[in-house]
């Protein structure tokens, strides 16, 4: 990487009395990039992200954000990072434009409110009081709160995490825009999806560990072997003999014999192979379904966990 | 500094905007304001100035420990306090802006509060307002530090709200704040001295009622300022932004760490009991600013001049009206009326001559209880005295106001006897006393130092040759003139010439042939102990030398002459006791043949001209002390009524009577 990296870090480590909630991270963000953390509750995923933000201590390891050691330089870092915690609120009688006066005020450069508030549309909310804020209006002035130092560096704590769909995806097109500014983002959530549409690179958590690291894609194909090919045929498939093709792992038939499920580490080949074998048959093939290998199905196929929605 | 700023404008904006601060810091205060005043009718007099100092403390508590605390507190469990943790500030300037804005919503609460009891119930303009002011931000800075500090070292706003509760009802009620804490006992009272609550009160009563400034509330003030700077550096050191940081329960240990110096001014107290002191002098204070006005009395103004129908308006301790004939309506004076058809009101009686033991407070009392409101005493122990002083002028406790002669001199040489009357005179004596006696060239010198100092020269004598020597030395007072030997009319006529008080102490020379009968008087009933009264009955004996035709004799000659006549009685001696003592003497001189009104004259405007008290005591007249004896019946007419005592006023508060002698007669 020729970029200055915005993070780094080597073996971290968190023990809370003798729970270990991290253990032994290493990984890096470019500048620019943006990076998330995946993973079920209780994977760590917001201890770490604490550490790097410099309000938590870790127990051991290295950790360098924009050139900071967070432990030693708290105030220096949080006046260049931006955060969007989890789990916050505000007073109730507070007003939109007084919330974002009042954090500017604690940092050493501030953007304008004003021009936040229209590029977050919440221009018409200037002078409403927190109490009165939707979900999705509340979500979108904590990231405007994040954004009002103009932090090189954004942290979102599960940005999304309790909106309803609709909210969602106003967040993802924000979110969106702000990887297009090339703004440095860590973002953590157990939205599978979320981590697919707007991360460059995703880090898989699990128990304190990372145990994947790299681009979605990347992720993916490390698992290209679980791509399956499903038939559909309109006579029964029992009492045929299924042949044993080259690079099929797996079959299976359903009970009526109608559906044929096959995994192959060269779906493409054998979808070949079981199209022609249809065709000798004389069976009539209804539907073809190819399905590549979704990072869920990687989470699963690399923890033995589901990630709950 | 823009942080600072910009958080203590929003924090104040978001103040105004709760209903609950409005309510706590206004609505509430006033609502007590006008409850208070009416229930201790503070338009009557210096109430006001209770009433203020009362609402003024319970606003502080509210804002303090409820605003601070409980805010503080809430912040954290709603996770708003966690915002600010990503942020580059540390805890201080949320601290100071949630002090900052206490001060901003309260301060407009003690001015409306100021206002209104100066609109609204007369109160006279506080002249030392600054210290006032500043003694008002101390109380809430500490009092905001003590809640913040609760809300640091608690874990939830349950366990806040119950450890507020505990210090808000306990400052609320032992501070005097709500109860007056003349009702408490004097161990509670010491108990009530670790208290803050119970300092601002104080503080803020001397400083309203007594004209004290910040610095003579020193204590209080220092007390304040270190809890104040104790809890916020406490609370920054202990800040926690989530509700997830727990505290363990050995933190609100903290909270005696920041309630330190209350607990030393208390211990200090317990020893001292300065501020207990203070407490009941206030309480006095408070009961001698009452307005009254004393109604249809015949007045004696003491200068001689009598009112048929009168009525006298006393107003913050002093006769602020005399009336001839129909008074003004009380209730626009607002004035507390006290009937007095059938009475006659005198100024307060007062003894010359008493000894020894008469400092005792005891003693003070009964004289008050008598309606002898000041006596001046000989031979006491001059730092005994001083004390007593303290304690009883000050109000501390009870009695007759108290003017001291110290010790009689007892000198060898002129040079040794300048230097006592120059010693006595540094410790504040009204009088220099010498028995006669000495020799001519002593006699000149005590004489020349006593007038060097500015100090009358009181002689006592016992016969004739002994007032020549004294008028000889131009003494100002002669006590007793003589008992054996008839004083010639040529001495008399100098005396009146050169204004020699001549106090003829018939009392001494009466009792000195064992008069039994002087047990039997009512009044010596009342004040005098039966233990002492019956040790009085088994050793009743007689002294050869007095003679009570010659005293009378001489007495009669000098108010015949024009001398100022005053009366002494020499209390302390067989069978004169303290209390109603110049009641008597003034009968013995209505029975030698003085008019009423002149034994009257010599008992109030004279002896207060002697004691150089005459500007505030002595008689009834605008702008002097409302120290008042109200009697039964004429005694212009019948010198014994004077004992029929219906009422005394001493500098404006009406004497409970019943209570004064309470405490020594059941021990």
């Amino acid at each position: 990487m020729t970029q200055p990296l915005a993070i780094l870090v080597t073996g971290l480590t968190k023990n809370y009395g003798t729970f270990e909630a991290v253990r032994g991270l290493d990984f890096e963000v470019a500048t620019g990039e943006v990076f998330g953390l995946l993973g079920p509750n209780g994977a760590g995923k917001t201890t770490t992200v604490e550490i790097l933000e410099g309000i938590r201590q870790r127990t051991a390891g290295d950790v360098r954000v924009l050139d900071y050691d967070p432990d030693k330089q708290k105030n220096q870092l949080k006046d260049r990072i931006g955060v969007c915690l989890q789990a916050t609120n505000l007073p109730d009688k507070i007003k939109v434009i007084e919330a974002l006066q009042l954090f500017g005020a604690l940092y050493s450069r501030m953007l304008q409110p004003d021009d936040l508030l229209k590029r977050l549309q919440l221009e018409d909310k200037r002078e409403a009081f927190y109490s009165t804020l939707s979900g999705g209006q509340k979500q979108r002035l904590a990231i405007a709160l994040g954004l009002i130092n103009d932090p090189s560096l954004l942290f979102l704590d599960e940005p999304t995490t309790g909106l309803d769909p609709q909210v969602r995806l106003e967040i993802h097109a924000l979110l969106n825009e702000l990887r297009n500014e090339k703004r440095t983002i860590l973002l953590t959530t157990h939205y599978i999806q979320e981590a697919e549409a707007l991360c460059d690179r995703v880090a898989i958590v699990d128990s304190g560990k990372i145990i994947a690291i790299g681009t979605p894609r990347q992720l993916q194909d490390r698992s290209a072997s679980r791509s399956t090919i499903e038939i559909q045929c309109e006579q029964t498939l029992n009492g045929l003999t299924i042949p044993d093709w080259p690079e099929a792992t797996q079959t299976n038939l359903s009970e009526d014999g109608h559906r044929l499920t096959v995994s192959s580490t060269r779906p493409a080949r054998t979808l070949v192979d079981i199209v022609k074998w249809v065709d000798a048959e004389g069976v009539e093939l209804q539907d073809v379904h190819l399905a590549r290998p979704t990072l869920e199905d990687v989470f699963i196929e690399l923890t033995g966990k589901r990630l709950r929605d | 500094m823009n942080a600072y700023l910009t958080l203590i404008k929003i924090d104040i904006r978001l103040a105004f905007r709760q209903r609950i601060v409005i309510f706590s810091n206004y609505l509430m205060p006033l609502l007590f304001f006008f409850v208070f005043a009416q229930a201790f009718r503070a338009s009557q007099g210096g109430a006001i100035l209770q009433v203020v100092a009362m609402v003024i403390v319970i606003g502080i508590l509210g804002n303090g420990l409820i605003g601070a605390g409980i805010r503080a507190a809430q912040e954290r469990e709603a996770n708003i306090l966690r915002r600010y943790k990503v942020a580059p500030i540390s805890p201080l300037p949320l601290l100071v802006a949630s002090t900052v804005t206490g001060l901003v919503v309260y301060l407009p609460c003690v001015l409306g509060i100021l206002a209104l009891a100066t609109w609204r119930y007369g109160m006279a303009p506080i002249p030392n307002l600054a210290s006032m002011l500043i003694f008002v931000v101390l109380g809430v800075v500490a009092l905001r530090s003590i809640g913040l500090l609760v809300a640091s070292v608690v874990n939830s706003t349950q366990e806040n709200a119950i450890i507020v509760q505990i210090i808000y009802m306990a400052m609320l009620f032992l501070s005097g704040a709500t109860l007056p804490v003349q009702i408490f006992p004097n161990w509670l009272l010491v108990v009530t001295q670790f208290i803050p609550a119970t300092w601002l009160m104080t503080g803020l009563q001397g400083i309203m009622l007594r004209h004290e400034t910040l610095l003579q509330n020193w204590q209080a003030a220092g007390a304040m300022l270190l809890t104040a700077a104790v809890g916020l550096l406490l609370c920054v050191k202990l800040f926690r932004w989530e509700k997830e940081e727990k505290m363990r329960p050995a933190a609100k240990l903290w909270l005696v760490a920041v309630l330190l110096p209350f607990v030393l001014l208390g211990t200090w107290q317990a020893r001292t009991k300065e501020n207990v002191a203070k407490t009941r002098v206030l309480s006095r204070e408070l009961a001698r600013s009452r307005t009254s006005l004393i109604r249809n009395a015949r007045i004696f103004v003491g200068d001689g001049r009598v009112i048929e129908n009168g009525a006298i308006l006393v107003k913050a301790g002093k006769i602020a009206n005399v009336y001839e004939g129909a008074a003004p309506d009380p209730k626009s004076l607002n004035a507390e009326p006290i009937e007095a058809a059938g009475k006659t009101v005198l100024p307060g009686l007062i003894d010359m001559h008493v000894y020894a033991a008469a400092a005792a407070q005891r003693n003070l009392a009964a004289y008050l209880y008598s309606g002898v409101t000041a006596v001046e005493s000989v031979g006491d122990d001059a730092a005994h005295a001083r004390e007593m002083k303290t304690i009883v002028n000050g109000g501390q406790k009870p009695g007759a106001e108290l003017f001291t002669a110290g010790q009689v001199l007892v000198a060898h040489s002129p040079a040794e006897a300048r230097h006592q009357v120059d010693a006595l005179a540094q410790t504040g004596v009204s009088a220099i006393e010498v028995l006669s006696g000495f020799n001519t060239a002593t006699l000149n010198a005590i004489s020349k130092q006593a007038h060097a100092d500015r100090v009358p020269l009181v002689i006592h004598t016992i016969t004739a040759r002994d007032v020549i020597d004294a008028l000889r030395v131009h003494a100002d007072g002669i006590d007793h003139g003589s008992m054996q030997d008839h004083i010639t009319d040529d001495n008399f006529a100098d005396m009146a010439k050169l204004g020699i008080t001549y106090d003829p102490s018939l009392s001494a020379a009466e009792a000195a042939k064992g008069n039994v009968n002087l047990l039997n008087r009512s009044l010596v009933q009342q004040v005098v102990l039966p233990a002492t009264l019956a040790a009085a009955r088994n050793s009743i004996h007689t002294d050869g030398t007095a003679n009570l035709g010659i005293a009378r004799d001489n007495l009669l000659r000098a108010y015949r002459a024009g001398v100022p006549v005053i009366t002494g009685s020499d209390a302390g001696i067989p069978l004169v006791f303290h209390g109603p003592t110049v009641q008597h003497e003034m009968q013995l001189w209505v029975e030698a043949g003085i008019p009423s009104q002149v034994a009257l004259r010599a008992a109030t405007l004279n002896a207060a001209k002697a004691l150089n008290a005459a500007t505030r005591i002595g008689s009834i007249e605008p702008g002097k002390e409302a120290t008042l004896l109200i009697v039964d019946g004429n005694p212009l007419q019948d010198i014994k009524a004077t004992e029929a005592i219906s009422l005394v006023m001493f500098k404006g508060e009406n004497v409970d009577r019943s209570d004064l002698l309470q405490d020594s007669r059941s021990r």
